[in-house]
């Protein structure tokens, strides 16, 4: 419905970024109670994995495959969510490593899922769009919702000092286990929706870096307000688009403006430099990374900015 | 053939350990998980390799040119991406350090090819039988190695000044601050040493492997995580011996239960042990949390 | 010195006894505290002060005894299960949320009386039709404000908690705790790093609270405070219980001031 007037590539790109925004909300959702997860690319292959097993094997509608995925996601995530609740910091990343590591080597090793092959033949679904976009909408609204919430303020106070927030009443166990599980739907719905647009997903498909992406996100995006995870997204995935259509640019300058030294070989290394292809799209991510921790550590959109942003508004109505 | 496993454990595991000691090295004197550990260990093998066949290298060369390499990688990613960061937001180091992963992994990838790369024969591979044991000459090379590295390392940590300056900071950084410890020197050589040993362990790894590709630095890392919690954070000792015994561990369900299923080994053990003894089996030598 | 309002015991401790490896925090202490008392705690440093609170709220759990508040026990029930019971606290080295400014730091005392349960707080969240904002949300507001004018903060309700001075971030943090309407205010070192003017302010403000009919156990080293407003205290050394009465007979008592000869105190 949405895609049909872009091309099949546009169409694919949008697809796979918004799949992205909604798993950076995936991440979002625990570490707005400052648990950080490196774990949220092994519940995205339980969604994958699980819806796709209902649609190709069961003929499952899709949408009910998705929600399926998401909720036994949700489940798992609670389960997990229980020995996270008294670890922290690092021994907390390590276990939502672990946990992402065992479910690839479950994919790998479990034949009826596709085992070594690799799970073929996921039925493609050309709705995908609709259900990105949507997905995406609902999110922004709920987590605006719970930001602005009296939840949203306990949440907050968990990830500031979790425990003065318990001394003061805040029930820690419950908020954090609900914000576990909460990124554990939201992941398991990307995987599934993943999974049926890609049609092929082997144990290597949610893999540690795709954890790592997540986190990038929103840390980029900004990990204090409900916009920083789409933004992060579709500023991450935008650049490597941005650079290509600058290459495509670069091809209009006449041939003659570069026919000599030094000009063709800075023409040269240019065109070649802005290939962005898969390395090099991750090396300018990785120095994108390394600069923002530098400069502006708590993300591009912060609350402040936000206000700011806000503020001028209100201003320039009133002048 | 139970021996044959063992001196497999034993070499896997050498190679673990010894990426596991920059590990918890880093970690114990400032409490940052250097992610781009792994990526060092790659480096390393691929300086080695180039060493060798362009440069015409021995081996020894090799291995000495990796350690220098990847100590220079360490200074760098200090300056780069530890120095600069600030230290108030906890993240912030952790994925700044992510980031250099990514740069140097797809720089190798870039530079060298996204394939596996054959590693050329060095050693003179002559076998060696006592009893009922068949060793090779280059297992035994990689074991001397990496035994050799291990000791020299921790006769540096208790018994020279540098390695008390360590330990110290390690414990608490304004007690050795306080004491005349110059702490940013400290950070500076723990990664020096832990990246160079990482160096080392990447050529050992590809004269065990014959082979090497920009991947492997990954693999490395998490399992280098792995040993370093084992061991216990920040405990050298731990790491070595945690290293020895995870990779023993891994070769033996291996060859006795199923290849796929030994990395389900390794993470189950990380998951047991975050849950029941965080401490690792020998104990925590870190920084106390403020 | 005030009598009793009532003769009920809010909270009685039986044998209480915590041990950090071979060292006693808290030795076999037994002691009752009357509803509507300003019940003091005092002792020299490392006494074991914080570490009854500490027990008390549930953050630590004890190695041996009993503590009853309001007529149940609380064995292992969690922090946040007690706050719901009426404990409530302040803490020694000021533990405000650093990003939530004064109102917000208010209100979060406030969630647990409005939202015992994560669904309802959810579901309100979610299903509150948008631009009005929700009756809870508006009384919990107005409470809030209330408690700040009672404090002396209304003015500075949009401010970064983190931004006060250091009087008025005590002075939040014991709003923050009557927020979760306690019976029973544990006040630890309120006066610590306070000028003698605002130490008279907190004299009143602890009186008021009082007032309301909360029960008070106040931790302090100012003795001018502690004599001028207890009700009753207990004198712990190394853990032990080393004396216990009304101010002027703890004043005069000289096993308390030989524990503390070699403080700098003004009993």
């Amino acid at each position: 419905m949405l895609g049909e007037m872009l091309d099949g590539y546009t169409r694919s790109l949008l697809i796979f970024a918004g799949i992205n925004a909604i798993a950076a909300y995936s991440f979002y959702a625990p570490y707005k109670t400052g648990q950080v997860s490196l774990g949220q690319a092994g519940f995205m292959a339980v969604g994958a994995y699980a819806s796709a097993v209902l649609t190709h094997k069961f003929g499952i509608p899709f949408a009910a495959a998705v929600v399926f995925g998401g909720i036994l996601s949700g489940v798992i995530g609670v389960v997990v969510g229980f020995p996270a609740l008294r670890i922290k910091g690092i021994y907390l990343l390590l276990l939502t490593l672990g946990f992402s590591e065992i479910i690839s080597v479950i994919a790998l090793s479990w034949d009826y899922i596709g085992g070594a092959q690799g799970f073929r033949g996921i039925p493609f679904n050309q709705y995908t769009l609709d259900y990105v976009v949507g997905i995406i909408v609902v999110l922004i609204l709920l987590f605006a919702r719970i930001e602005r919430s009296s939840l949203g303020r306990a949440m907050d106070s968990i990830h500031q000092d979790e425990t003065a927030a318990e001394v003061m009443g805040i029930d820690v166990v419950r908020i954090k286990l609900f914000a576990f599980g909460l990124g554990a739907v939201i992941a398991g719905v990307a995987g599934a929706l993943y999974a049926h647009q890609a049609t092929y997903i082997d144990s290597s498909t949610f893999n540690i870096m795709v954890s790592v992406e997540i986190l990038m996100f929103v840390v980029v995006g900004g990990g204090s307000t409900y916009w920083g995870p789409v933004f992060g997204a579709a500023v991450l995935n935008a650049i490597p688009e941005v650079l290509r259509s600058l290459r495509d640019w670069l091809e209009i300058v006449p041939v003659a403006w570069t026919n000599f030294y030094p000009m063709n070989r800075i023409y040269d290394s240019l065109h070649d430099f802005l290939d962005f292809e898969n390395a090099k799209r991750l090396i300018a991510f990785g120095l994108i990374l390394i600069l923002m921790m530098i400069f502006r550590p708590d993300g591009l959109l912060t609350r402040d900015s936000l206000h700011r942003l806000r503020f001028w508004h209100r201003k320039a109505r009133h002048a | 053939m139970i021996y044959q496993q063992l001196i497999n454990g034993l070499m896997l595991g050498a190679s673990y350990s010894l990426v596991a000691i920059g590990y918890t090295l880093i970690f114990g004197v400032l409490n940052l998980l250097y992610f781009a550990h792994g990526e060092v260990f790659m480096i390393g093998a691929f300086v080695g390799l180039y060493l060798v066949t362009l440069g015409g290298a021995n081996i020894y060369v090799a291995l000495l040119g990796a350690m220098i390499a990847c100590a220079v990688l360490g200074v760098i990613a200090v300056y780069v991406s530890v120095r600069p960061v600030s230290k108030d937001r906890p993240l912030a180091p952790l994925i700044s350090t992510i980031g250099l992963t990514i740069v140097i992994q797809n720089l190798a990838i870039y530079i060298f090819g996204g394939q596996q790369v054959a590693f050329p024969d060095t050693i003179k591979e002559q076998l060696y039988h006592i009893g009922p044991v068949t060793i090779s000459s280059v297992q035994i090379f990689i074991l001397a190695v990496a035994i050799a590295l291990m000791v020299l390392l921790w006769l540096f940590i208790e018994r020279t000044k540098m390695g008390r300056a360590i330990r110290a900071t390690a414990e608490n950084h304004e007690t050795a601050a306080l004491l005349g410890v110059d702490v940013n020197r400290v950070v500076l050589v723990t990664f020096i040493i832990g990246s160079g040993i990482a160096g080392v362990a990447g050529v050992l790894d590809g004269i065990k492997n014959s082979g090497i590709s920009p991947y492997m630095g990954l693999g490395a890392a998490v399992k280098g995580l792995i040993v370093m919690l084992l061991g216990g954070l920040g405990n050298v000792f731990g790491a070595m011996v945690a290293g020895l015994l995870l990779g023993m561990i891994e070769i033996l369900s291996s060859a006795y239960i199923g290849t796929t299923e030994r990395d389900f080994f390794s993470f189950a053990i990380l998951i047991l042990i975050l849950l029941y003894k965080p401490t690792g089996l020998f104990g925590t030598r870190t920084t106390e949390e403020r | 010195m005030r009598e009793a309002v009532t003769s009920n015991i809010c909270l009685t401790i039986e044998g209480l006894t915590k041990r950090f490896g071979g060292f006693y925090a808290l030795n076999d202490l037994n002691m009752e505290v009357a509803q509507g008392h300003i019940h003091a705690l005092i002792g020299p440093n490392g006494a074991g002060k914080t570490t009854f609170f500490n027990l008390l709220t549930g953050v630590l759990s004890a190695d041996s005894g009993k503590i009853i508040f309001d007529g149940e026990a609380l064995d292992d029930v969690r922090p946040s299960k007690r706050t719901l019971r009426g404990i409530a606290r302040t803490f020694q080295n000021i533990r405000l949320f650093p990003h939530l400014t004064v109102i917000e730091s208010v209100m979060i005392g406030e969630h647990c009386r409005a939202y015992p349960s994560v669904w309802k707080a959810l579901s309100k969240a979610v299903f509150q039709p948008p631009f009005c904002e929700a009756l809870e949300e508006r009384e919990m507001r107005a409470r809030a404000i209330e408690l700040l004018e009672f404090l002396g903060l209304a003015d500075k309700r949009d401010e970064k908690a983190s931004d006060l001075p250091y009087g008025e971030q005590r002075k939040l943090e014991m709003a923050r705790a009557l927020a979760t309407q306690p019976k029973l205010l544990l006040l630890d070192e309120p006066a610590a790093g306070m000028n003698p003017h605002e130490t008279e302010e907190l004299d009143d403000v602890i009186t008021r609270i009082r007032d309301r009919g909360i029960t008070i156990i106040l931790v302090e080293h100012d003795m001018r405070l502690v004599m001028e407003i207890s009700d009753r205290i207990t004198v712990i050394n190394f853990g032990i219980k080393i004396a216990e009465g009304p101010p002027d007979k703890i004043q005069n008592d000289p096993v308390v001031i030989e524990a503390y000869l070699g403080e700098d105190v003004q009993l």
